[in-house]
């Protein structure tokens, strides 16, 4: 290739490799079963070269496969060796600590042959709805309650599907077909990443994807350090408490800020506990390296290169290193607290333009039947965004998730339910020059008159809510009830007796900047639109009194 | 016979005349302020020309923007959203998620009605369409004293499960009809997008309303006017879904409209594929900010029944308002001739989609344009020639362009020349089309090597070689005189209006008979508003179902081709169903249901369309000037030969030609031939690779 081809082909090469990646997302998004897995995007596909190293992976609704699946590709070869894959195997896991952090999530891998040479991989990974165990929840005392885990093997062999392995999988399963259906779908996912990758090489007359990774690898890198640049060096500390099960835990974290690269070392945390929201190192280092990109790099694509200048370690045992056999289910109570805890280092070398802490963890709305009728419903609660520096924060929408919240009449179709409202919850963002994001109310009953089970396994924020920035206060902290008068406190299940409904209130983002300085409009805005009080008005934002007009 | 078309564009109103004798048309710049003076200014000028009165005009088709400006621009009516008690936020809260994942400094839109005016009425319907709390009069006549005290102009109504069973939303209509008179414009989510989903329904229903009062008092002003001066024909409107409809429909639903003027474009291609006898068609036109692609069927746009207008954030997808409307599905890609190509913070070679538009333009304008343009590096490869670019509207000061991509591209790069760095740009223009037509058409399940590309706009000709060959399509279409081509494509559209229900139930529960009982309904409403403009017997009706697994997002439509024998065909749709689930993803699924999700109807006008035959070709030359290409592969300037379009008569050449025209210029690259159909299109055919 000449030079200015060859110039313009790398350009468009890597541009076609994160094409393929995005394209096999959506069509898993649209495959996949469970109207919350489609909405979380909890799935992600990327490919590799022939050593494993990750060239280019879809952005999707959840970052917490972002460093999961980069790593997951070697893992899985360490177990079954290059040398020994022949056209058409395929690869499977859904252990925690290869894959992405609980038993849910399957990894299929698949290697491209030209010429009967492998050129490279192809990954992808999705949430599947239901693998056996306690389902979820976070009562598992260990992982081995919280459903099957399939060790690294051949998911097809050659031509030849591996039926053994997926009737394994669907034997343990409560939706069985659906189970099945969403691992054929990575399958297929995979083979079709192949065919477009293959049919890529042979436009651009490649015989292999070397030139094309360290391109990539080398403008990734390049990039991620100039930009990382923009933070002085140094070490900077910061602290989380979280509520925990029912007893708080500690998150911590020093980070080192070098030359082009950064360093954080979770060390000090709290241990892992004995219920199921402990997190592996792999989601934990995918969440926190997911905070400082959002901030520092969110033009650079994600890769080996540009993942390589961030490191996340944590001495093993913590609630940010769980090994096995710590029950793991409801991980992301942990790693979506991560961002939060590194933006706080971040601030510390960046004062002003960190944006404020935000709800956190995904309030999971886990309801299921506790009578006669049999049904489980998941949907999630979302609360509010920290104030940006130079904007309010996002009223009830996740972050670091992604995922946004089934709508109410899908929800109410799919399971006898009733949502009685759901509303923007006043002067619960945090006050502020910029207001953090508002939380809301919801209030959810049985339609049929029947008790209700739910798991409160992912309700966190209920004790402090997330800190402002800047002289910003605090969001609301979050609060949640049920109409009998029960309060729930800890993460574990709770009845709602048939007549009565739970009601939830999320948390609210925290403020940005001293309340005082907010502008007057902007506050005579709330004030009109009912997102603060009038009581908020005046005493927290100093309001003039309210001169009423008529 | 005389029908004109009016289409009003953001900047430009054209207007195009068709009688027996042909078509001619005007521009005239828009007057946003009152749209209707530059519609018939031009109306008034091309009658002029053709010595014809307003009274002479059979019928008028008209299609406009108005509605969308609206929305971008929020200056529709004060409008109040009447909904379920509890649910009041539905229209802030939107999908409750950040569109882009790394970006943190992203706004949501603002909803078209604000916090105060979204009233909260006790009601509730059950998702079974059941009634647990109905309204109260009391309640409703409170709402109404609010309504009137705050002098609102429209009110949308949206209450939950309306879809189900609308009688709410009914009752509350009357009532607040009947105390707030004509004046006040009421709306119902259940009459404007009756499916599943409150936010998006919320969300079409208001944004109706928004727009409906603005939209009825211009089109009445238009038609009075159009009538003063004596024209008494038939006055039809453009939808977005590419159908026409009448005026009084237009004024109920105005958000159908919004993609209007795009819609007569593809309305154009799908008329010339007609022409064709191209089943199987993809329409690429290129214009000066974006491009935009549509696939067409057997000369039938695909159409979907959601779209995001008024993007807020960059343009970016989910930034907008969702609305539930049938529109042509158009994917719009941030490449036109005035994107701006530049280096970005890792050292890429990225073209668009930021764009200098016509002002200041490319650099090559010399209008204070400094970015490097696709437009420019047409220049500097010698694509284009500075001589009657755009007809000779547009002067060029062509050493502009060079200039430009040398300082942005070349030297950033390290490039040795600058014609290979403006030939790199080419080439990833004609990448990302190429590659957003391709993972559009790999979504649609479409083998896109099979279809034909029919490329317009002005940069149509241009790209549409490369494009073809990375796509391996084999025939290119570049039609005859595309410039006025939404107003023209306008004439050549059906009398058309669609309905939807959600029904989400599987197969298998489904009472037929009271579904087809539902569906005679619908299939009634929709063929009496097709009545109203095309007799009975020239109307054809349609029935599309989507079907999904329970559970999954995966939604395929199929086509009941017999809406009389609806019970019949309803029991083959499983199979039907499963087979094209396995061609999309090469397996099929067992003991999961096969859910119904929804049922959508048309009644359209029959329009005679036949293809016609083609003039077999010679093969001879007639050459008139050599013109130098640079070309990337063989890394040197590569002699064009350059011939007309008048000039073609049906004779074949080879390339490397380039056929320059007013508007457009065709590169008919190597491997490629080209001849001209007897009805004045361009038809490209690979010879080779």
């Amino acid at each position: 290739m000449t030079n200015a081809l060859n110039i313009v082909a790398r350009n468009v090469l890597w541009n076609r490799l994160i094409s393929v990646c995005e394209e096999q997302a959506n069509a898993l998004m649209r495959a996949a079963f469970g109207a919350i897995v489609r909405e979380a995007g909890d799935l992600s596909a990327g490919v590799f070269n022939a050593n494993g190293h990750m060239l280019a992976q879809a952005v999707t609704g959840t970052p917490g496969h972002v460093n999961t699946m980069a790593a997951s590709v070697r893992a899985m070869l360490e177990f079954v060796p290059s040398h020994s894959l022949l056209p058409g195997d395929a690869l499977v896991t859904n252990d925690p600590w290869l894959g992405a952090g609980h038993v849910f999530d399957f990894v299929v891998v698949t290697p491209a042959f030209v010429n009967g040479e492998i050129i490279g991989y192809l990954a992808s990974t999705s949430h599947i709805v239901d693998v056996g165990g306690r389902g979820w929840s976070a009562e598992g005392r260990s992982v081995f309650e919280e459903g099957v885990t399939i060790p690294v093997m051949r998911l097809r062999k050659g031509a030849v599907l591996n039926d053994d392995l997926l009737n394994i999988v669907t034997a343990n399963s409560r939706v069985p077909h659906e189970a099945r259906g969403d691992i054929l779908s990575l399958l297929t996912c995979n083979d079709t990443g192949a065919e477009r990758l293959i049919d890529l090489m042979n436009e651009y007359d490649l015989m292999d994807l070397s030139d094309i990774s360290d391109y990539i690898f080398d403008r990734s890198a390049q990039g991620t350090k100039t930009a990382l640049a923009r933070a002085p060096q140094g070490i900077y500390e910061s602290h989380l408490r979280l509520d925990g099960y029912d007893t708080p835990i500690d998150l911590r974290a020093k980070m080192t800020i070098g030359e082009g690269r950064i360093d954080v070392d979770l060390a000090g945390s709290s241990p892992v506990l004995d219920r199921g929201i402990n997190c592996p190192l792999n989601y934990s280092a995918a969440y926190a390296a997911f905070g400082i990109r959002a901030l520092l790099t969110p033009d650079i694509p994600n890769n080996q290169a540009s993942l390589n200048a961030i490191s996340i370690t944590a001495p093993s045992g913590l609630v940010v290193s769980a090994e096995r056999p710590s029950p793991v289910t409801a991980r992301h109570v942990i790693g979506q607290a991560l961002p939060d805890l590194m933006l706080g280092c971040l601030e510390l070398a960046l004062p002003g333009e960190v944006l404020a802490e935000s709800s956190g963890a995904l309030w999971t709305m886990s309801l299921s039947g506790a009578g006669p009728t049999d049904f489980t419903s998941l949907n999630v609660a979302l609360g509010g965004m920290g104030a940006r520096p130079t904007l309010d924060g996002l009223s009830t929408t996740a972050f670091p998730s992604g995922v946004g919240a089934v709508p109410v009449e899908a929800a109410e179709v799919a399971a006898p339910l009733i949502y009685h409202a759901k509303e923007f919850a006043p002067d619960t963002g945090g006050a502020g020059k910029f207001r953090g994001g508002l939380a809301q109310r919801i209030e959810v009953g049985s339609r049929i008159g029947e008790d209700l089970s739910l798991s409160a396994a992912a309700f966190e924020r209920l004790t402090n809510g997330p800190a402002g920035r800047q002289g910003g206060m605090g969001g609301a902290a979050g609060k949640v009830t049920i109409t009998d008068g029960t309060e729930i406190t800890d993460k574990g299940i709770y009845k709602i007796p048939a007549g009565e409904r739970l009601i939830l209130q999320t948390p609210g983002g925290g403020g940005f900047g001293k309340p005082a300085d907010r502008d007057r409009e902007a506050v005579a805005r709330d004030l009109n639109q009912g997102l603060i009080s009038e009581e908020a008005a005046a005493t927290l934002y100093q309001n003039e009194p309210i001169q009423r007009e008529e | 016979m005389l029908r004109v078309a009016i289409d009003i564009g953001g900047t430009f109103t054209d207007v195009v005349a068709e009688t027996p004798d042909g078509l001619s048309s005007v521009k005239v710049l828009t007057s946003p302020q009152a749209p209707e003076e530059a519609a018939l200014e031009g109306v008034d000028r091309l009658l002029r020309s053709l010595s014809k009165s307003p009274a002479d005009i059979t019928g008028v088709v008209h299609g406009t923007t108005l509605a969308t400006n609206a929305l971008i621009e929020r200056r529709g009516a004060k409008t109040t959203f009447v909904t379920t008690a509890g649910f009041r936020d539905v229209l802030a809260m939107r999908y409750e998620k950040r569109f882009e994942q790394y970006a943190l400094d992203i706004e949501m839109p603002e909803p078209v009605v604000p916090r105060p005016l979204r009233l909260a009425l006790p009601e509730r319907i059950l998702a079974d369409g059941s009634v647990l709390l109905a309204p109260q009069d009391a309640d409703i006549d409170e709402l109404a004293k609010v309504l009137r005290a705050q002098e609102v102009e429209a009110v949308a109504i949206g209450f939950l499960h309306a879809y189900k069973n609308p009688v709410h939303e009914l009752h509350v209509a009357d009532r607040l009809r009947a105390q707030l008179g004509n004046d006040v414009t009421v709306c119902l989510s259940s009459q404007v997008a009756g499916e599943i989903r409150e936010y998006e329904r919320f969300s079409t229903v208001c944004a109706n309303a928004y727009v409906r009062p603005l939209m009825s008092r211009y089109l009445g002003r238009l038609l009075s006017r159009l009538q003063d001066r004596g024209f008494d024909g038939s006055f039809l409107m453009m939808l977005s879904d590419g159908g026409l409809t009448t005026l009084d429909q237009a004024t109920r639903f105005p958000i159908r409209l919004v993609e209007g003027g795009p819609a007569g474009g593809v309305a154009l291609a799908a008329h010339v594929a007609r022409e064709m006898g191209s089943q199987k068609t993809l329409s690429l036109d290129i214009g000066g900010t974006t491009a935009k692609i549509c696939f067409i069927r057997d000369g039938q746009p695909q159409t979907n029944r959601r779209f995001e207008v008024a993007r807020a954030w960059r343009d970016i997808k989910g930034s907008g308002l969702p609305v539930k409307v049938p529109t042509v599905e158009l994917v719009e890609i941030g490449a036109g001739g005035g994107s701006i190509a530049t280096i970005d913070t890792l050292g890429r070679l990225r073209v668009g989609p930021k764009s200098a538009g016509s002002e200041p333009g490319p650099a090559a304008y010399d209008r204070g344009g400094e970015d490097a343009t696709i437009t420019d590096a047409h220049l500097c490869v010698g694509n284009l020639s500075s001589d009657g670019f755009a007809g000779g509207i547009i002067k060029l000061e062509p050493q502009r362009a060079p200039q430009a991509i040398a300082k942005h591209i070349q030297t950033p790069l390290g490039m040795d020349g600058v014609q290979p760095a403006a030939a790199g740009i080419v080439e990833l223009a004609d990448e990302t089309m190429a590659n957003a037509a391709r993972v559009h058409g790999i979504e649609l399940g479409l083998d896109i090597s099979s279809f034909d590309l029919l490329v317009s706009g002005g940069g149509g000709g241009l790209h549409g070689a490369r494009i073809a060959d990375k796509l391996g399509i084999g025939r290119i279409i570049i039609p005859q005189n595309a410039g006025v081509g939404s107003a023209v494509g306008f004439l050549r559209s059906p009398v058309a209006f669609e309905s939807a229900i959600s029904v989400e139930q599987p197969l298998e529960d489904i009472d037929t008979a009271s579904l087809l009982s539902r569906l005679e309904g619908v299939l009634d409403h929709v063929r009496d508003i097709v009545a109203q403009a095309v007799p009975v017997d020239k109307i054809d009706c349609s029935v599309k179902v989507e079907l999904r697994y329970q559970g999954q997002g995966l939604e395929i439509a199929l086509t009941i081709e017999e809406p009389g024998r609806f019970d019949s065909e309803f029991k083959t749709l499983a199979t039907r169903f499963e087979a094209r689930y396995l061609t999309l993803t090469g397996y099929t699924l067992e003991n999961i249901p096969i859910e119904l999700v929804s049922v959508s109807v048309s009644a359209r006008e029959r329009l005679m369309a036949e293809p016609s035959t083609e003039v077999e070709p010679t093969a001879q030359n007639s050459q008139s000037g050599i013109r130098d290409i640079y070309d990337l592969n063989a890394e040197k300037p590569v002699s064009y030969e350059v011939v007309a379009r008048s000039q073609m008569n049906g004779q074949v050449v080879q390339g490397p030609a380039v056929v320059p025209e007013d508007q457009t210029t065709t590169l008919v690259r190597s491997g490629w031939s080209v001849r001209r159909s007897h009805l004045g299109h361009l038809i490209m055919e690979r010879t080779g690779r």
